[in-house]
């Protein structure tokens, strides 16, 4: 290698770092949610972690079933327990990042119904993913996708 | 010499007796006289220029189909951008001579040189810079080194429901997902600056230096004071043929995976 393209190819690798480097320290930040807030934010990132499980598996050719049911079980989990995450006091206030909008509380019965949905599915979820029928859990998967869906579009606000 | 105009070959110029006027001074040519017309040549080749638009009009779409979450376009407009980047990457040593890398990418003291000349209110017609100057050529880099990572960055990144991802998600777990989809997010305002960058330099030359940078991307040319000097902008149809092969290759495997 000549002694330019030396000098070349270390300003490149400098250029990359700079511009690369900030990112890390912009990522590793994360937010410091207490109480009730925490609780649910944490058991989301659970289901999260869950349905991405379960997404990974329904696409690969051969799933793995076993993944598929304790993925299933925590989704089924919980579908029960949200009923207890959103009690009077826990929205939107200031210094306290949260996606929960105000809906939740000023329309109670459609946020209930919007969580009964999704409970009725994960619960059928819950039951498919005991057989070893794959077109159906993958049909199972999908109403279980749009009652997460339902619910975000009305009572979770969107991303910034 | 109404009858001279710039163009690619040599006009002889008629004196009233018809006589050529180089039988005046035989080392009478009509560029060494800047109020001439200078001729225009050909600077980028035609991938070039494809490429670049296309960059333009996809980064704009995934932009868009983000914003109103649309993921499944987002997804193909991914796809199609990774493809040109393996596209021009490539052609960065397999194009014509103002594509590739080694011809455009200089050191810091020519950097520092052209800075130094920049504040000069003048179109740059030397030849010394017939296609990117070296500062232009950092922002190239920058843009192309930020582009690649951002591709790169989405093709790993989950949602935060874990439902929507990209179509290499299924290699990392949920927490690494979620972080490169973080990234995704931060890269796209770094690259949204460069953006601005680049196209605030490119106004500089048209209002400043009067010099019409996006013309010369759109139709390929550029007045050049000393012809001889052009770049010589040839392709080779068997080179463009495999690097157009290699990118639809790379996005149909990618877009299999997802």
């Amino acid at each position: 290698m000549r002694k330019s393209s030396r000098t070349r190819t270390s300003l490149l690798i400098a250029a990359v770092v700079a511009v690369v480097a900030p990112l890390g320290i912009i990522a590793a930040h994360d937010e410091n949610a207490t109480g009730i807030y925490k609780t649910r934010h944490d058991a989301y990132h659970k289901l999260g972690d869950a349905f991405k499980t379960i997404r990974d598996q329904v696409k690969s050719g051969s799933p793995d079933l076993a993944a598929i049911r304790s993925a299933a079980d925590v989704v089924n989990e919980t579908s029960v327990n949200q009923f207890n995450w959103f009690p009077a006091g826990s929205g939107p206030a200031p210094g306290v990042k949260t996606r929960a909008k105000a809906e939740i509380w000023s329309r109670p019965q459609d946020f209930e119904a919007a969580q009964k949905l999704f409970a009725d599915q994960a619960k059928k979820f819950h039951t498919v993913v005991a057989g070893n029928d794959v077109a159906a859990i993958s049909a199972q998967f999908a109403e279980l996708g749009k009652s997460c869906k339902n619910c975000h579009e009305t009572f979770r606000t969107k991303e910034d | 010499m109404a009858g001279w105009k710039g163009g690619k070959s040599q006009e002889i110029v008629l004196l009233p007796d018809h006589r050529p006027i180089s039988t005046l001074s035989p080392s009478f040519h009509p560029s060494a006289f800047p109020s001439f017309p200078m001729p225009s040549v050909q600077i980028w080749d035609m991938p070039v220029r494809l490429v670049h638009w296309l960059m333009v009009a996809l980064v704009g779409i995934s932009w868009w189909t983000a914003e109103i979450g649309e993921l499944q376009y987002h997804r193909y407009s991914g796809y199609t951008l990774l493809g040109l980047l393996v596209f021009r990457v490539y052609w960065g040593f397999a194009g014509s001579s103002t594509a590739r890398f080694a011809s455009f990418v200089k050191g810091p003291r020519a950097v520092l040189a052209y800075l130094r000349q920049l504040p000069e209110r003048v179109a740059d017609h030397s030849p010394a810079a017939p296609g990117h100057n070296p500062l232009g050529a950092l922002s190239v880099m920058a843009l192309l080194v930020l582009l690649i990572t951002q591709v790169a960055l989405g093709l790993f990144a989950v949602d935060v429901d874990g439902i929507e991802s990209g179509p290499l998600s299924h290699l990392v777990s949920f927490d690494t997902g979620r972080a490169c989809a973080e990234l995704h997010e931060d890269v796209f305002n770094v690259l949204l600056t460069f953006i601005a960058l680049h196209v605030a330099a490119v106004l500089f030359y048209l209002l400043y230096k009067r010099d019409n940078l996006i013309a010369a991307m759109v139709h390929g040319r550029r007045k050049i004071r000393d012809e001889a000097a052009a770049p010589h902008v040839r392709i080779s149809l068997v080179r463009l043929a495999i690097g157009v092969a290699l990118a639809a290759a790379a996005a149909w495997w990618i877009a299999n995976r997802g």
